[in-house]
C-alpha cells in the first residue's frame, strides 16, 4: 500500500521536473533577446538570415511619455518623442544654437515685429502634404487652448499667424523679442486635417501623424514607444526602427544595457557609472543635459514690505535677509564634497541659476566663493552674529533668535536627504544649526511661494534653451506670482531683465545677461551646489556614429538617431 | 433556509463594506496635503489661470460636499448647494456609470487605464498563485507524510526561507540571473510583436512572464507549504485517522479521502485573503520587472500624485479583497457545513 503513494509522488515529482524543465528551456530556445519586428504588418515574417533584416535601435529609459498630445505633455520623455515625430520651424542644436528646419529661410521686418518663413517641401506620414495652413492651425491651437500648461508661454507675443500662400508663414509679434527661435522649437507642427476634428486637450494622439524623421508604429503607455524611420524625410535616418522601452527599476535598466537587451540608455543612477565603464562594449557619456537642470539652495529673503498680500506668511529667518550671512554660508559650503557624495564627482559646481548647459548665455567669468570655514566664521563674527550663550549656535546681533534654519526638500528627491545632511554638517562648523525635514512636493509648493513660509529649501529648475525664464525667477515682479522662490528684490536687476528681453542685438543682450548673473552671484541669492549632469550609455557593438563631442549630451535626439548606423 | 440566511447575511455585509470603502476612498485622497491642481505639474511657473483651467477640468473647483468646501484644510461652505454639483456626488454617480475620473498625469480616463492594466495583473497573479498552490500543496503533503525526517526538515527550512525572502530582493536576484541567460527582464511583450501571429505573441508573453511568475511562485509557495504541512499534521493526529488506519486503509487513501479535505480549510482562508491582497502585493514584483499591471500603476501614481488613478486602483483592490473574502466564506460553508450553523 505504501508503494501506491510512492508512485503517485514520483509522478508528481516528474510533473514538477517537466514543468521546471519547460521553464528552463525558454532561454535557449531563442538566444536573441529581442526579435526585430517587421516594418509592414502584411508581410510574412522574413527569415532571420535575410540580409534585409531591419536595424532596430532599442533604447531603455526609466520613464514613459505622460501623453502624446504636444500641448498637454509635461514630461521630457514626451518631448523626446515629439522631436523625432514632428517637425518645427527651428531645431535646437546640441551647442545651444538654433538652425532652420521646416523653413528654408527666415526674414524679419525692420521693426523686428514681422517674421516671414518660407517652408521647405514636407509631407505628413499619412501622405498629406504639409502646408503653411497646418503651421497656422498648430500655432493658433497652442495659443488659444486654455488647458495647455506651457504653450501659452511660447506663443505669448504672437499677435497673428498667417499663411499668404501654402509655402509661406508670417508671424506678427506684439513686441520685438530677441528669442523667437527658442520659442518656435517647442511649437510642433500638427496636421490640421486630423486635429481640427479633435478636442485639443482630450485628444490622446496615439496614432501621432507628424512629418518628422520618424513615424509612430505603436505606443503602449508605460511599456514602449515603437517608431519607424521616415525615409522620405530630408534627414532620413539610416536605421529602420527605434524602440523606447520603459524600465520601472534602475537595476533592470543597468542590467539591460550590460547584457545587450537594449542598445542605449538615456539615464541611469550615478552609482552605476563605474560598473558600466568596466563593462565590455559599453561606453558611458556624460555632459550637460539637453534640457539643463539646476539644483538650488534657496534662501528666503522676502522682506516684510515685499510680502505678498493675502498669500504671504513670510516667516523666513531674519538673518537670511543679510547678505553677510548668505556669503558666509556660501564660504562654508564645500561644493566639491557635495558633488563627490551626491554625484560621485560627475557634476560641475554651479554659480547662478543660469547653468553651463546654456552655452553662450552662461557667465563663465564668475569665480566661485572658495570653501573656507575660517573666512565664513570671520564674516559672521564681524557682522555681529555671535554665540552669546555658548551652545554652539550663533544668535542675531541683538542676542535673540539663534540661527536655526528649517531646511526642507521635496520628498520625491533622491539627492535631497544626502544634500541636506551634508549642508547640516558643513553649516554647523560656522555655528548655524539646521532642522532638516523632507516635505511632500505639494506641501513644499504651498510653503514656498508666494507664502514664503520657510527658511532654506533644496529644489531645482529645468531650463529653457533661452535664459529668459530662469532670469525672470529673480525679479521683484515674480514675488506675488510665486515664481520667485527667494523673494529677492533688486531694482538694478529688474531693469536689466526688462532691457534684455527687448534687446535685439545678440552681443549686447549677452552682456546684459552676464551682468545679471554677476549681480545675483554677488548678492548670493542662491547657493548652486551643482548643475545636474546627463548620464547616458550606449553599446559600441551595435550602432556607431552617436554624437558625443558636443557641449550637450542627448543620444536620443534626432541629431544622433538620424545618423547612427549598425555596426558591420 | 439556514443556508439562504447565511448567504444573504454575508452578501449584505459585503455590499455594506463596499459602500463604506467607497466613501472612505473618496475622502482619503482629499485629506492629503497640497494642491491637486499643481500635483501633476511640479512647476511654480505654472500661471494662475492655467491652474484654474486644470481645476475646472478635473472638477476641483466644485465644493467637496454640501457644507464642506475643502477637506484639507477644512473649509466650510454653503450647505444649500445642489448636491449633484458637489465633487462627492459626481464621484458616486460617475462610479455607477463606470467612470472613475481622468488621470491628472496622463489625461486619460482612469477606467480605461485600469482595464488595460488589470488583465496583466490577473495574468501574473493567476499564473503565480496556481503554481504556488500546486507546488505548495504537493510539497506540504509530502513534508507532512515524511514528518520529522531529513526531507521534512529540508522542506521546512526552504519554505521558511522562501516565505521570509524580501520579494523585491528575490526579484532582483532572479533578474540578474535571467538577464544573464537571455530572458527578457522588462515589460510584457517585445515591441513590434503585435503584428505577429498570436502563437508567437503568446510565446513572447510566456518568456516575459517567466521571471516575475517564478518570483511570485517562490514567495507564496513557502507560505502554502507551511500551512498545508502543519494543518495536515493536525488532521493526521485526529482519532478518525487512527480509525481509518485501523480499518486497514492505505496511507494514500487516508491522505486523499480523509485528511486532505479537512486540511485544506485553513489554506482556503489564506488563499482567499491572498488573492485579494496580492493584487497590491504584486507591486514589488511588477516594479522590478516593469510589468504593466496594477502594482506598477500604484507605484507610478504615488510618485506622480495621480489621485484619480490611485482612487480607482484602491477601489478595485478593496472590492476584490471584499469579494475574495465573500467567496472564501461561501466556499467555507460548502467545505465545512459547521460554519453556517455556528453563525
Amino acid at each position: 500500500m505504501k508503494s501506491k503513494l510512492t508512485i503517485l509522488l514520483a509522478l508528481l515529482m516528474a510533473t514538477a521536473l517537466i514543468l521546471s524543465a519547460c521553464g528552463g528551456q525558454v532561454a535557449p530556445e531563442t538566444p536573441e533577446p529581442v526579435e526585430p519586428a517587421e516594418p509592414g504588418a502584411t508581410e510574412p515574417p522574413a527569415p532571420t538570415e535575410a540580409p534585409s533584416e531591419p536595424a532596430v535601435v532599442r533604447i531603455g529609459y526609466a520613464g514613459s511619455p505622460d501623453t502624446l498630445n504636444p500641448g498637454a505633455a509635461v514630461l521630457a520623455e514626451s518631448y523626446l518623442i515629439f522631436e523625432l515625430v514632428y517637425d518645427t520651424i527651428y531645431d535646437l542644436n546640441l551647442d545651444g544654437t538654433f538652425s532652420l528646419s521646416l523653413a528654408d529661410s527666415a526674414e524679419v521686418s525692420d521693426d523686428n515685429l514681422v517674421w516671414t518663413f518660407k517652408l521647405r517641401d514636407a509631407t505628413f506620414h499619412d501622405g498629406t502634404p504639409l502646408t503653411a495652413e497646418d503651421v497656422v492651425f498648430s500655432y493658433d491651437l497652442y495659443a488659444n487652448t486654455e488647458g495647455y500648461p506651457w504653450m501659452g508661454d511660447y506663443t505669448y507675443y504672437f499677435e497673428s499667424v498667417e499663411a499668404p500662400d501654402p509655402k509661406t508663414v508670417v508671424i506678427t509679434l506684439s513686441e520685438a523679442i530677441p528669442n523667437l527661435d527658442s520659442q518656435l522649437v517647442f511649437l510642433y507642427v500638427l496636421p490640421k486635417h486630423i486635429w481640427e476634428n479633435e478636442d485639443a486637450v482630450e485628444f490622446e494622439n496615439t496614432e501621432m501623424i507628424g512629418s518628422g524623421a520618424f513615424k509612430m508604429v505603436e505606443y503602449k503607455q508605460n511599456e514602449f514607444v515603437h517608431l519607424a524611420a521616415n525615409k522620405d524625410h530630408p534627414q532620413a535616418p539610416k536605421v529602420d526602427e527605434v524602440i523606447f522601452q520603459t524600465f520601472e527599476s534602475n537595476d533592470a535598466l543597468v542590467q539591460a544595457i550590460k547584457t545587450g537587451q537594449v542598445d542605449m540608455v538615456t539615464e541611469f543612477p550615478a552609482t552605476s557609472v563605474e560598473s558600466l565603464r568596466a563593462t565590455e562594449n559599453v561606453e558611458v557619456v556624460t555632459g550637460a543635459p539637453f534640457a539643463p537642470t539646476v539644483t538650488d539652495i534657496i534662501f528666503n529673503q522676502c522682506t516684510a514690505e515685499n510680502c505678498p498680500e493675502g498669500d504671504g506668511i513670510c516667516s523666513g529667518h531674519p538673518s537670511l535677509q543679510d547678505r553677510n550671512v548668505r556669503l558666509a554660508l556660501a564660504h562654508a559650503t564645500d561644493k566639491q564634497k557635495i558633488i563627490d557624495v551626491v554625484y560621485l564627482g560627475l557634476a560641475s559646481p554651479g554659480t547662478t541659476l543660469i547653468p553651463d548647459g546654456l552655452g553662450v548665455w552662461y557667465n563663465s567669468s564668475l569665480k566661485d566663493y572658495e570653501f573656507d570655514v575660517t573666512k565664513a566664521n570671520q564674516i559672521l563674527d564681524d557682522a555681529g552674529y555671535l554665540d552669546t550663550d555658548g551652545d554652539g549656535v550663533r544668535e542675531m546681533p541683538d542676542g535673540t533668535n539663534p540661527l536655526v534654519y528649517r531646511l526642507n526638500w521635496p520628498s520625491d528627491s533622491i539627492d535631497g536627504p544626502r544634500l541636506a545632511e551634508l549642508l547640516g554638517e558643513m553649516w554647523a562648523e560656522v555655528g548655524v544649526d539646521t532642522e532638516p525635514q523632507a516635505m511632500d512636493p505639494d506641501a513644499l509648493t504651498a510653503a514656498c511661494c508666494p507664502a514664503y513660509d520657510f527658511d532654506v529649501m533644496l529644489w531645482g529648475w529645468g531650463s529653457d534653451p533661452d535664459p529668459n525664464l530662469l532670469l525672470s525667477v529673480m525679479t521683484t515682479d515674480e514675488i506675488p506670482t510665486g515664481s520667485s522662490e527667494t523673494g529677492y528684490s533688486n531694482p538694478e536687476y529688474d531693469e536689466l531683465y526688462y532691457a534684455q528681453g527687448a534687446e535685439m542685438d545678440f552681443e549686447t543682450r549677452k552682456e546684459m545677461v552676464w551682468q545679471m548673473q554677476q549681480i545675483v552671484f554677488d548678492d548670493v541669492v542662491y547657493i548652486i551646489p551643482y548643475y545636474d549632469p546627463a548620464l547616458q550609455a550606449y553599446r559600441t557593438d551595435r550602432f556607431t556614429g552617436w554624437i558625443t563631442d558636443q557641449p550637450k549630451v542627448e543620444l536620443a535626439d534626432p541629431t544622433s538617431l538620424d545618423v547612427i548606423e549598425p555596426v558591420q | 433556509m439556514k443556508r439562504q440566511q447565511y448567504l444573504i447575511k454575508k452578501i449584505s455585509w459585503a455590499v455594506f463594506t463596499i459602500a463604506v470603502v467607497l466613501i472612505l476612498n473618496f475622502f482619503l485622497f482629499r485629506i492629503l496635503p497640497g494642491d491637486p491642481a499643481r500635483s501633476g505639474i511640479h512647476d511654480p511657473r505654472l500661471k494662475k489661470d492655467a491652474v484654474e483651467a486644470i481645476r475646472v477640468r478635473y472638477g476641483l473647483d466644485k465644493p467637496v460636499i454640501n457644507c464642506i468646501e475643502k477637506v484639507n484644510p477644512v473649509v466650510f461652505g454653503g450647505c444649500l448647494v445642489n448636491p449633484l454639483d458637489t465633487q462627492f456626488f459626481i464621484y458616486v454617480t460617475n462610479l455607477f456609470k463606470g467612470e472613475m475620473g481622468i488621470s491628472y498625469h496622463t489625461n486619460r480616463p482612469v477606467a480605461e487605464i485600469l482595464v488595460e492594466r488589470v488583465w496583466n495583473t490577473i495574468l501574473l497573479i493567476g499564473a503565480g498563485q496556481v503554481l504556488a498552490i500546486i507546488f505548495g500543496v504537493i510539497f506540504g503533503i509530502f513534508a507532512a507524510w515524511k514528518a520529522r525526517t531529513t526531507i521534512d526538515y529540508a522542506a521546512l527550512l526552504s519554505s521558511l526561507l522562501a516565505w521570509s525572502l524580501p520579494t523585491f530582493w528575490l526579484g532582483i536576484i532572479l533578474l540578474f540571473w535571467g538577464s544573464a541567460n537571455g530572458l527578457p527582464i522588462a515589460g510584457k511583450a517585445t515591441p513590434g510583436m503585435s503584428s505577429m501571429p498570436w502563437t508567437d505573441q503568446w510565446a513572447d508573453i510566456l518568456r516575459h512572464i517567466f521571471l516575475p511568475t517564478l518570483t511570485y511562485t517562490i514567495v507564496f509557495m513557502g507560505e502554502y507549504m507551511l500551512i498545508m504541512r502543519s494543518s495536515l499534521l493536525d488532521v493526521l493526529s485526529e482519532d478518525y485517522i487512527l480509525t481509518a488506519k485501523a480499518k486497514g486503509l492505505s496511507t494514500f487513501q487516508i491522505l486523499k479521502d480523509h485528511a486532505r479535505k479537512n486540511a485544506m480549510l485553513p489554506l482556503v482562508t489564506v488563499i482567499a485573503i491572498n488573492l485579494g491582497f496580492t493584487v497590491a502585493g504584486a507591486l514589488q514584483i511588477e516594479t522590478v520587472f516593469s510589468w504593466p499591471g496594477l502594482g506598477g500603476t500604484i507605484y507610478e501614481s504615488v510618485n506622480r500624485r495621480d489621485f484619480p488613478v490611485l482612487q480607482g486602483t484602491f477601489l478595485l483592490i478593496n472590492v476584490s479583497v471584499i469579494l475574495a473574502n465573500l467567496i472564501a466564506d461561501l466556499t467555507y460553508s460548502y467545505l465545512d457545513p459547521r460554519v453556517q450553523s455556528e453563525s
